[in-house]
C-alpha cells in the first residue's frame, strides 16, 4: 500500500474522530491501519437497539480505488448481512462497480447505520430474511430481537 | 584500482575494508576514506577516533565533490506527505488523496484531481475506458487532462508548509512554492549520504562537512557509548553528568541533580504552601512561600494534621487483620456451638447461637471484648405476619431462639383461628345457598304436580267423551235410521245448552261441530289456574 493511501486512511480516521457517529467507536491500530475494528451499538429506533455489534473494515491494497470490505463479526439477523461466519455486507456504494475513490469511510459507516435502522430487502444477500422482513414484519422483529439477546449483548 | 584486485566490501563493513585496503595498497591513502578521519580530528573532543590520519589537504580535495554528489541524491519532497500549518480550505483538497492538490489537473466534467492520483485511479480502471473518478463521466483514452486555472495554482502555492525535516529540527516554515528549493538546496537537516564512500548511513546536511560520524565514541562525562553524530545532542540535552542551568534560578548544576534541586531547593521554583494538605490554596515561589508560612495558620497546623493522618492510617492498617481474625473466631465459635447442640446444626435458618443467649449461660460465659456480631434473625424464616416482624426489630438482636419460636407459634395460632372463622363463614353460606335452591325446587315440583293434575283431568274428559260418542253413535245407528239428520241437530242443540251447567270436567254430549270451541276455552281457563 502506498504512503499516500496510508496517509488518506489516517486522515479519514481523524475525520471520523472529529465527527463521531452516535454509538460508533473505532479501534484503530497504527501498526495495521488497513484493518479497523468498529464497535457499533444498535440504533435506538431500530429492532437492534441494545445490541453491541463488532464490525471489521478491511482496506484493500488498492484503496481508495477499490472499496473497503465490511464484515459483521457479531451475528445479526439482517437481510443485507450474510448469515455465516463471515458476516459480509455488499451493497450500495460498497459494490466494486459502485465504489468511487472520492467516497469516504465515514459515509460507509453512515450507510451501515442507516441499514440497521432500515434494512434494504430489495438488495438482500439473505433472501429468506428479506422475505420475512417484507411479508411477516412481526416475525422478523421478533427473531431480530431474539438474536440481539442471544448474540449481541 | 583497488576494486580490481579484491572484491568490493559490503557498505557498512568499514573496519574490514579499511584494514584490507591498507594492507593491499598502503601507499595510496584513499581520499574518501580519509575525509571522516580528518573531520573528526578537526573537531577536537573525540576520544578514540579512528586511527591513521591523512593530511588536511587530502580532505579538502575530497569533500567538495562529495558534497555535490550527496546533494544530487536528495529526494524531492512529496507534496502528499507535507505538514500544513493551517487546515487547508476544503476546496483545495483532492478527493482521492484528501490532501491539497499536487500539480492539479481538470477533467472535462469540471472535476479536479492531483495528476498522480488521477493516473493511479485510471491504472485501477479496466484498459481503454477511462472515466472521471467522481462522476464516471467518460474520458477519451488519448485525451489529456486540462490545465487548471491559474488562481487555483496560486492559492495552492501560498499554503504555508513545514519543512519535511522538521522532525529532525528544521524550523523552516514557508509557502509551498518555495519548498522544493528549500529541500533540494538549502535545508541543513536534509538527510544525505555519509561523505565516507564506504558508509551508506544517512547524515544531516549540516554535519556533512565533518566527515563520517558513524563510529562509536564514549561520552567524556557519563562514559556511555554512542555514535559520534549523536554526541552533541547527547551532551547538550540528555547527558546526566553535564552541568545544566536550572530553568528557574541562575544556578548551574549537574543534570542528575537538577530535579532534586527544583523539587527541594530552588528558591525560584513554584511550590505550594505546606498547609495545602488541610486546604491552603497558596502557591508561589519558594522564597515567598517561606514568608507566607509564618503567617498561615494552616501551615502551622500542618505537621499536627500530618501526624494525625499517619496515625489514622496506622490504625486502619492494624484494624484490617483484626477484622479478619474476628471473622475466623466467629466461624470457629459457630462450629463449636453446632457440635454442642446438634439440633441446631441441621437447621440452616439458625446457623449461629449467641454466647449471650439466656439458653446457655453457663456453657458460654459472656465474652466482653468481642465486637457483638449481628445475630439478627434471617428475615426469610419469618412468617408473613407484619406485626411480628415489627416486634422482633424493636427487640435487641440477641435472645433469639425462644423468642423466635414463640412468635412463630403465635402467628401460627392466629393463622389457625383465621382459617377456622373463614371455614365457618363458608359453611353458613353454603347451607343458605342449599336452602334457597331447595325452596325453588319445591315450588317447581308443586307447579309440575298441578300441571300433571290438569292433564289427568283433561285426559279423563277426553276418554269419557270418546266413550260417550261411541255409545251414542251405536245407538243412533240402531234406533233412528230414517231421520238421522234431525236427531243429530237435536242432540247438538242439547249439548250446547248443557255446557254452562256442567262446567269443565263433567261434560257430556259432545257434538261434532261445537266441542272444539268449548274445549279451547276450558284449556285456557285451566292454564290461568296453573
Amino acid at each position: 500500500m502506498s504512503t499516500g493511501a496510508k496517509k488518506r486512511i489516517l486522515r479519514e480516521y481523524a475525520e471520523c474522530q472529529n465527527d463521531p457517529l452516535p454509538g460508533v467507536k473505532i479501534n484503530f491500530d497504527e501498526q495495521n491501519m488497513t484493518k479497523w475494528e468498529i464497535l457499533m451499538d444498535g440504533p435506538d429506533q431500530s429492532v437492534y437497539a441494545g445490541g453491541h455489534y463488532k464490525l471489521e473494515i478491511n482496506f484493500p491494497n488498492e484503496y481508495p480505488f477499490k472499496p473497503p470490505v465490511v464484515s459483521f463479526k457479531t451475528k445479526i439477523y439482517h437481510p443485507n448481512v450474510s448469515n455465516d461466519d463471515k458476516g459480509s455486507m455488499c451493497l450500495g456504494l460498497l459494490r466494486p462497480e459502485e465504489w468511487k475513490p472520492p467516497n469516504k469511510v465515514i459515509s460507509v459507516l453512515h450507510l451501515i447505520r442507516n441499514l440497521l435502522i432500515e434494512p434494504n430487502p430489495d438488495d438482500a444477500i439473505e433472501l429468506s430474511i428479506a422475505n420475512d422482513y417484507k411479508t411477516n414484519r412481526a416475525e422478523f422483529d421478533k427473531t431480530a430481537k431474539d438474536w440481539v439477546k442471544r448474540y449481541a449483548k | 584500482m583497488s576494486s580490481a584486485s579484491q572484491p568490493i566490501p559490503p557498505p557498512n563493513d568499514r573496519r574490514g575494508s579499511r584494514s584490507s585496503r591498507s594492507s593491499s595498497n598502503a601507499g595510496f591513502p584513499e581520499p574518501m576514506n580519509s575525509s571522516d578521519i580528518a573531520a573528526s580530528e578537526s573537531s577536537g573532543f573525540v576520544v578514540g577516533g579512528p586511527p591513521g590520519s591523512p593530511s588536511p589537504l587530502a580532505l579538502r580535495a575530497s569533500t567538495s565533490p562529495h558534497r555535490r554528489k550527496s546533494r544530487g541524491a536528495r529526494i524531492p519532497p512529496d507534496f502528499h506527505l507535507l505538514d500544513y500549518v493551517n487546515t487547508p480550505d476544503s476546496n483545495l483538497i483532492c478527493l482521492i488523496c484528501h490532501c491539497p492538490f499536487d500539480r492539479p489537473v481538470r477533467l472535462a466534467c469540471e472535476h479536479y484531481f492531483c495528476r498522480i492520483c488521477l493516473d493511479h485511479a485510471w491504472d485501477a480502471q479496466p484498459e481503454g475506458c477511462k472515466t472521471c473518478p467522481t462522476c464516471r463521466h467518460k474520458v477519451d483514452a488519448d485525451e489529456e487532462p486540462l490545465p487548471v486555472p491559474k488562481i487555483l495554482e496560486r492559492m495552492l502555492d501560498e499554503l504555508l508548509v513545514r519543512c519535511p525535516n522538521s522532525k529532525l529540527g528544521c524550523p523552516w516554515v514557508e509557502q509551498r512554492s518555495n519548498l522544493e528549493n528549500h529541500v533540494m538546496l538549502y535545508c541543513e537537516y536534509a538527510l544525505v549520504e555519509c561523505p565516507a564512500s564506504d558508509c551508506r548511513l544517512p547524515v544531516s546536511q549540516k554535519d556533512c562537512h565533518k566527515g563520517c560520524l558513524h563510529y562509536s565514541v564514549s561520552c567524556d562525562n557519563c562514559h556511555t557509548s554512542l555514535l559520534r553524530k549523536d554526541l552533541e545532542d547527547h551532551q547538550r540535552a540528555t547527558c546526566q553528568f553535564r552541568f545544566a542551568p536550572c530553568p528557574h534560578c541562575s544556578a548551574e548544576l549537574l543534570r542528575l541533580d537538577l530535579n532534586a534541586h527544583i523539587n527541594d531547593v530552588c528558591p525560584k521554583a513554584t511550590v505550594q504552601c505546606p498547609g495545602s494538605i488541610v486546604g491552603c490554596k497558596y502557591s508561589a515561589e519558594r522564597e515567598t512561600v517561606a514568608e507566607h508560612e509564618t503567617a498561615c495558620p494552616m501551615a502551622t497546623m500542618a505537621p499536627f494534621f500530618r501526624d494525625q493522618q499517619a496515625r489514622i492510617e496506622r490504625n486502619e492498617a492494624r484494624f484490617e487483620p483484626l477484622v479478619r481474625k474476628v471473622g475466623i473466631l466467629e466461624d470457629g465459635l459457630s462450629n463449636i456451638t453446632n457440635m454442642l447442640y446438634p439440633a441446631n446444626a441441621n437447621d440452616s435458618s439458625f446457623p449461629v447461637t449467641n454466647p449471650l443467649d439466656s439458653n446457655n449461660p453457663d456453657a458460654f460465659p459472656p465474652a466482653p471484648l468481642m465486637p457483638t456480631p449481628d445475630f439478627r434473625l434471617p428475615p426469610a424464616s419469618f412468617p408473613p405476619a407484619p406485626h411480628n416482624n415489627d416486634q422482633s426489630h424493636s427487640q435487641p438482636p440477641f435472645d433469639s431462639q425462644i423468642h423466635h419460636l414463640l412468635t412463630l407459634h403465635d402467628s401460627l395460632r392466629d393463622e389457625l383461628s383465621r382459617v377456622a372463622s373463614a371455614l365457618s363463614e363458608l359453611e353458613g353460606r353454603t347451607s343458605m345457598m342449599i336452602m334457597n335452591e331447595n325452596q325453588r325446587v319445591k315450588e317447581e315440583m308443586l307447579h309440575t304436580n298441578a300441571a300433571i293434575n290438569g292433564m289427568r283431568v283433561q285426559l279423563h274428559w277426553l276418554m269419557s267423551a270418546t266413550l260417550h260418542q261411541r255409545t251414542s253413535a251405536s245407538a243412533s245407528s240402531s234406533a233412528t235410521r230414517a231421520g238421522g239428520s234431525a236427531s243429530a241437530s237435536g242432540s247438538g242443540r242439547s249439548s250446547a245448552s248443557g255446557t254452562p251447567t256442567t262446567g269443565g270436567a263433567t261434560m257430556r254430549g259432545p257434538a261434532v261441530g261445537m266441542p272444539p270451541l268449548r274445549r279451547l276455552s276450558d284449556s285456557i281457563r285451566q292454564d290461568t289456574k296453573l
